[in-house]
């Protein structure tokens, strides 16, 4: 497609691979040139089948835009056309391997960008295909991609085969929530049902590709939805009721335990709007106990790089050694590890690890699986201290697992005594990290959502579950009265005396803090199902109706609120770096235990209530999973 | 009009007066006298072939000589008291509209039936259960559910 004519040159010269010269005439419209190109698109085409019309790719192919700008408006093509027996990658990509035309970008990104060597080409000549060695499946967190770089419809998505065409979908621009990285989307619906997830490109936070379960975990939207408020009658059994009755009933419990009863827990999928309300609820009704699940007993809020990634996801490319504490980033953040798995392939960085035995898609170095290791590394006994000294932009990252142990304080002044020994912080370079978890994270500790969930939940008689399924109910007494409000019936639900629906992340306006603090929205691409209301919404409601009222009643007046506690949090698309060093920090007098470092995740495609009611991340977790 | 006439006379000559006059009845030659246009075809049908009889019982009528041109061909409706264009079965219909020359018949014995669903008039006005509503219409008795979500039920052994 790139052959330009140039003058004194008897044949049409590929521009692509020609160096241009000082007085070079190149010609790129002319009769030979368009020849040429008509010529390339026909051997293009010769063994690409003409089923435009029931393929996927259909309007979005790279090959029908270039035929349709190159190509020759016949075919002289009358043989018969070559076909290829199709592969089972998996239960994500979907393959017709006849349209393959053998760019190989999929293998290229492959073992490229997802590290691993699953894919390749088999065969010579006419006979060459793309294939996975000996049907094995694609067994990467980021396989989803291969359908985005394909330039045909030789992989497409298995989820959205024959569901819709991409000109009758609309597009709305918003971020992912299903992890703490906020990578950047485009959902695609079509009336009131999103129909697929894409990448879009932000070079800081996941480049141009997006994980699995970000792609795919939108089947979860449509199933196992919550559309109706409804209380548990006496029989224990729910009624759907209106908004009225459910929350009279909620305020008339509110209004009869004692303030220091109520404990509100924000979900790890809530945005800051609603914990902001949610806290300033809790607290107007005298109760300091509101938390957000996964910051642990004793969350480090105090000092914002304490919990976020200081060095940015982009600032790990300059890094040349790292030491994974507690973290598993292939399943925490797929796209954080792969911007690591990109720095080791292109400046050969080492990579140490400390925590149970885990699958990584470059070379790791297995130092240790508990904290006993960190503290040999911290006094300078451990071989891998000599590359930490020879490192020039040393990073440690360590995982928001660690918050849920109970020596958190102990190992985190490890941790900082290592980045000290090691140089690691410095005035140009901040190497010390923690990986969050979930989407709420962040901003919860920046909007000081800092109880201990333990205590908190055991002497609660009032709880308010805002999307929190992922909490201990264990030791909560028997005759607590629990509210939940969320989007989907999930773990919590069964314990619930009144639900609330609210909307998903696809269906609301709401900032979301990212774990390297970059601030984003979430924009409305779907209307809520059924009698859903945004969270904050209810929670405003609510207040109203127990007596001690909410003083915003607009997305712009709650965000003015957020402002005053969390000003970074309205500032969108900016990475607000913390400004204050972890220095400041007093000692601590914990000791250090010898328990092992915990998986922070079990199943990578099921984390959270979205991705629990998806079918398809059910199907992969049973397919892909399998040891 | 002798022949009227003497097709009537002959009429009751063969079939008795009782029978002529339910065969009259049924034929629709009583309506004529109060219809117009069913009179007026009536008329026409005289000297004219009989080229088919669709299952709905209307009778297509030719007359290749002495019509006006364009008006050769026509149908007697099986229903004498309401009767309208929608009841020719689509068959038919190309024969009647000088599309083809094929009959109806013969195109049934050519075409495939296996996805031709039975002709069904237009019932505007005939009342309210006949009335065609869409597939997302309030009042369609199978209408379809667009709920394009899977609500949460609460299990049934949940509830203890």
């Amino acid at each position: 497609m790139c052959l330009v004519e140039v003058e004194k040159s008897p044949k049409p010269v590929a521009s692509c691979a020609m160096p241009a010269l000082p007085g070079m005439k190149i010609k790129t419209n002319t009769p030979i040139a368009k020849k040429a190109r008509e010529g390339v698109m026909e051997f293009l085409l010769m063994n690409h089948p003409l089923d435009c019309p029931i393929c996927d790719q259909g309007g979005e192919c790279d090959l029908q835009d270039q035929s349709m700008a190159f190509g020759a408006d016949r075919g002289r093509f009358t043989d018969m056309k070559r076909s290829v027996v199709d592969k089972n990658l998996g239960p994500l990509v979907k393959t017709v391997m006849t349209r393959c035309i053998q760019c190989t970008r999929c293998v290229r990104f492959a073992s490229e960008v997802a590290g691993v060597q699953d894919l390749g080409m088999l065969g010579r000549g006419s006979g060459e295909e793309i294939g996975t060695y000996v049907g094995k499946l694609m067994t990467s967190e980021l396989s989803g991609n291969v359908i985005d770089i394909c330039p045909v419809g030789a992989l497409t998505s298995k989820p959205f085969a024959f569901k819709a065409r991409n000109w009758e979908m609309k597009g709305t621009e918003t971020i992912d929530v299903t992890d703490a990285v906020g990578s950047n989307i485009r959902v695609d619906s079509r009336g009131p049902e999103v129909m697929r997830i894409v990448p879009r490109l932000n070079e800081d936070i996941n480049e141009e590709w997006i994980s699995d379960k970000t792609r795919f975990c939108y089947d979860g939207l449509k199933r196992q939805r919550l559309n109706d408020p409804m209380i548990r009658g006496p029989d224990g059994r729910f009624k759907a009721v209106t908004w009225r009755d459910a929350i009279a009933v909620v305020a008339e419990v509110l209004n009869q335990v004692k303030p220091e009863e109520i404990t509100g827990v924000a979900g790890k999928l809530s945005d800051a709007e609603s914990m902001m309300a949610l806290k300033d609820f809790i607290n107007k009704m005298g109760s300091d106990k509101v938390l957000c699940e996964g910051n642990g007993p004793n969350p480090p809020a105090d000092i914002r790089s304490n919990y976020l990634m200081n060095t940015s996801i982009a600032g790990l490319e300059k890094a040349d050694v790292f030491l994974l504490v507690g973290t598993q980033p292939r399943v925490e953040a797929a796209m954080v590890n792969a911007r690591i798995q990109k720095t080791v392939r292109a400046t050969q960085a080492k990579v140490g690890y400390i925590g149970p035995p885990a699958d990584f898609n470059y070379d790791t170095w297995h130092l240790g699986t508990g904290p006993d290791t960190l503290v040999e590394i911290a006094e300078g006994r451990h071989p891998f201290c000599s590359i930490l000294k020879s490192a020039k932009n040393p990073v440690i990252i360590a995982g928001a697992g660690l918050f849920e142990r109970e020596d958190q304080g102990a190992v985190f002044s490890t941790i900082e005594t290592v980045a000290k020994k090691f140089n690691v912080t410095r005035p140009d370079w901040n190497g010390l990290n923690v990986l969050l978890l979930h989407a709420a994270q962040a901003a919860a500790l920046d909007l000081g959502l800092v109880a201990n969930p333990t205590e908190s939940v055991k002497s609660a008689k009032f709880l308010y579950l805002m999307g929190a399924d992922d909490v201990n109910l264990d030791n909560l007494p028997a005759d607590a009265f629990v509210v939940y409000q969320g989007h989907h019936g999930d773990k919590a639900v069964y314990r619930a005396n009144v639900i609330l629906p609210s909307s998903a992340f696809s269906e609301k306006e709401g900032t979301y803090e990212n774990t390297e603090g970059c601030t984003q929205w979430t924009i409305p691409a779907v209307p809520t199902v059924g009698d859903a209301r945004d969270d904050w919404k209810i929670v405003r409601a609510l207040s109203e109706v127990a007596g001690a009222p909410l003083p915003y009643d607009s997305v712009a007046a709650v965000r003015s609120r957020i402002s005053m506690v969390a000003p970074n949090l309205v500032r969108v698309d900016e990475r607000e770096p913390s400004v204050i060093s972890a220095e400041v920090k007093p000692p601590v007098k914990q000791q250090v235990s010898p328990a092992p470092f915990k998986a922070a995740v079990e199943n990578f495609y099921m984390t959270d209530a979205i991705t629990r009611a998806s079918k398809i991340m059910a199907q992969c977790s049973a397919t892909l999973l399998k040891k | 009009m002798a022949a009227v006439v003497r097709s009537v006379w002959q009429g009751i000559r063969e079939k008795g007066l009782t029978n002529f006059l339910r065969h009259a009845r049924e034929e629709g030659y009583l309506k004529c006298l109060g219809d117009g246009n069913l009179l007026q075809t009536k008329i026409h049908n005289i000297g004219a072939t009989l080229v088919g009889v669709d299952t709905f019982g209307n009778k297509y009528y030719e007359k290749l000589h002495d019509t006006q041109y364009g008006r050769h061909r026509w149908v007697e409706y099986a229903d004498k008291g309401r009767y309208n264009a929608s009841q020719v079965p689509a068959e038919w219909h190309g024969w009647l509209h000088h599309i083809t020359d094929s009959t109806g018949d013969k195109l049934l014995e050519e075409k495939t039936k296996k996805f031709i669903r039975e002709h069904r008039q237009n019932y505007t006005g005939q009342g309210d259960d006949l009335i065609y509503h869409s597939k997302g219409h309030a009042l369609n008795p199978g209408q379809r559910d667009w709920t394009r979500y899977q609500p949460w039920e609460p299990k049934k052994e949940e509830a203890t």
